[in-house]
């Protein structure tokens, strides 16, 4: 069996875009299909790909091409002010990831596009035996164009086995604000840091080809990847935000500011600020709820939109 | 490992040598400001969780590689180990630090070791920007060159990191000599099975010390300050 073209759809430019429905062929090293008779159901739903390219021909920012296949939904982007940024769901109606699940987002942004990207609920990672659920995500952002990545957090049920890779690229004057955030567990189950190994690699890199390197590696085999001291701690996040053509007097300014965010609450989080390897600023921060996770994730967003574009907060509709 | 290279490799690891180590707490300072570390318990907790976490699989790493590129002569190897390792650390303090230390450790090293040319090679390396000059990858570099063996570099190293939180800790907070000599003497078995461990289940660093790396962001917005990190 070959993978059959699935329904063509319009998306909100009026451009169409095709939805494939997703067959593990092989394809050889000429990227031909694979002629073997062999087909095995068992990744159908279970390897998703999403391809989104962005591009401002005129005053917003478009869906120019688009491509998914199951588990990913797309929908038209939402215009949630008049910036003309686009602002896009990464929708998985299959309320979460298992074990040998792989999916896999590619993302490009031509030159100044703005986009938002969120998620309608947290991404939910549940038990596996063996196999590890992983999230491959690769972005590139063209030049002048911004991309805000603020997913729903991403909760790791006990027993879980979670893997997500995270590369972006910035040409010359793009901006990355990108907030990635974890939960212990199921907090409210008392299952906090159940999970057998979560892995997560942020790798932001510019134009000069230096790069911003966040990698962790958790797992229950070995003392050195427990999660330590951080036990106490219910969610832990960071928000990096970077753009090589914006000058080193305002990320000082962004900087106290995000300080003084986050000594807002003493008793319930715990966050620091400072400048990494390429320009921008990095923000790593751990939280007792919930609500303080959305609290900071709120209230640093709207520092961070105001200080480098004068923009107010965007309040993101998600039902 | 012979005497003469034990005691050249000797020389870098003691807290006599001109590093300026003493001058930086790599965060502690903020941690025992801030409330995390308040006696000798606490310290030992607080430096054991960023051995394991933060360090085991990321400077661990860093000096265990930059040991062999030392030994094989293998300047391009380490500058990009160098490299990587500048990339992941996020605090501006903690990496000005780094670099500070092991740009005094290779310099020291280039001009003493003449007949070792691969330390001037990497002195020119960091001079000329092709390398940030990170402390693991400097001391991996030159022990390596001196003939250390990478378990034994990586056990130095670390050794040398936890000396230098014992000392900044005596100068921050009530805790004695004695109780200092019994936190090392705590943390020793751990260097020892990082020291042998690490690199055998990975080829990538990673690092969580998430609560270590919070307080070394936090250092610079400190009122006042004894350390410079």
């Amino acid at each position: 069996m070959q993978a059959s073209t699935g329904p063509r759809k319009k998306t909100a430019s009026g451009r169409r875009t095709a939805q494939k429905r997703k067959t593990p062929e092989k394809r050889s090293p000429s990227g031909k299909r694979s002629t073997s008779p062999t087909f095995s159901t068992e990744f159908i739903g279970r390897v998703g790909e999403l391809r989104l390219d962005y591009a401002k021909p005129d005053r917003r920012t478009i869906i120019a091409h688009s491509y998914f296949t199951t588990p990913w939904k797309l929908l038209p982007p939402i215009y949630l002010d008049d910036t003309g940024a686009a602002y896009t769901l990464l929708v998985n109606p299959s309320g979460g990831l298992v074990g040998g699940d792989h999916l896999s987002i590619d993302m490009g942004l031509d030159r100044d596009a703005h986009v938002l990207i969120s998620s309608p609920s947290a991404n939910r990672v549940y038990r596996s035996e063996s196999k590890v659920s992983q999230q491959h995500i690769n972005i590139t952002v063209g030049p002048g164009a911004i991309l805000e990545w603020v997913p729903e957090h991403t909760i790791p049920f006990a027993g879980s086995r979670f893997r997500q890779i995270l590369h972006a690229t910035l040409a010359p004057g793009a901006t990355l604000l990108l907030w990635d955030a974890v939960a212990s567990g199921r907090i409210a189950r008392e299952e906090r840091w159940a999970f057998t190994d979560l892995e997560n690699e942020i790798r932001i890199t510019t134009a000069s080809g230096n790069s911003l390197l966040e990698r962790y590696v958790l797992d229950s085999a070995t003392d050195l990847g427990c999660v330590g001291l951080a036990e106490e701690w219910n969610y832990v996040a960071s928000f990096y935000v970077v753009n090589d053509a914006v000058v080193s007097d305002t990320w000082s300014r962004l900087e106290s500011k995000i300080a003084s965010v986050l000594d807002e609450r003493p008793d319930h989080v715990l966050g620091g600020v400072s400048t990494p390897t390429v320009p921008g600023v990095a923000i790593k921060l751990l939280t007792r709820t919930a609500p303080d996770l959305t609290y900071m994730l709120d209230t640093l967003w709207a520092a961070i939109r105001e200080e480098l574009w004068n923009l107010p907060p965007i309040s993101l509709r998600k039902y | 490992m012979n005497t003469p290279a034990l005691l050249e490799g000797l020389r870098f690891i003691d807290t006599f040598f001109p590093s300026g180590g003493y001058a930086f707490s790599s965060g502690l300072e903020a941690a025992i400001q801030g409330g995390a570390v308040k006696n000798s318990d606490q310290l030992a907790s607080y430096v054991g969780d960023l051995l394991r976490g933060g360090m085991s699989r990321r400077e661990a790493l860093a000096v265990k590689w930059a040991n062999q590129a030392g030994s094989h002569g293998k300047v391009s190897l380490a500058a990009e180990v160098d490299r990587e390792l500048d990339s992941t650390k996020l605090s501006r303090e903690s990496r000005m630090a780094s670099r500070q230390m092991g740009r005094q450790v290779i310099r020291m090293a280039a001009d003493q070791l003449r007949a070792k040319t691969v330390l001037g090679e990497y002195r020119d390396a960091i001079e000329s920007e092709q390398a940030p000059g990170h402390l693991a990858v400097c001391f991996g570099l030159t022990l390596g060159v001196s003939g250390w063996e990478p378990e034994a570099t990586v056990a130095a190293f670390l050794y040398q990191t936890a000396v230098g939180f014992v000392s900044a800790a005596m100068r921050l907070s009530p805790i004695g000599q004695h109780e200092g000599q019994r936190i090392l003497s705590e943390w020793l078995p751990l260097i020892d099975r990082i020291s042998r461990e690490t690199g055998s289940e990975t080829t990538m660093m990673s690092s969580w010390s998430p609560i270590q790396d919070i307080y070394s962001m936090r250092h610079g917005r400190l009122e006042w300050r004894l350390f410079r990190s």
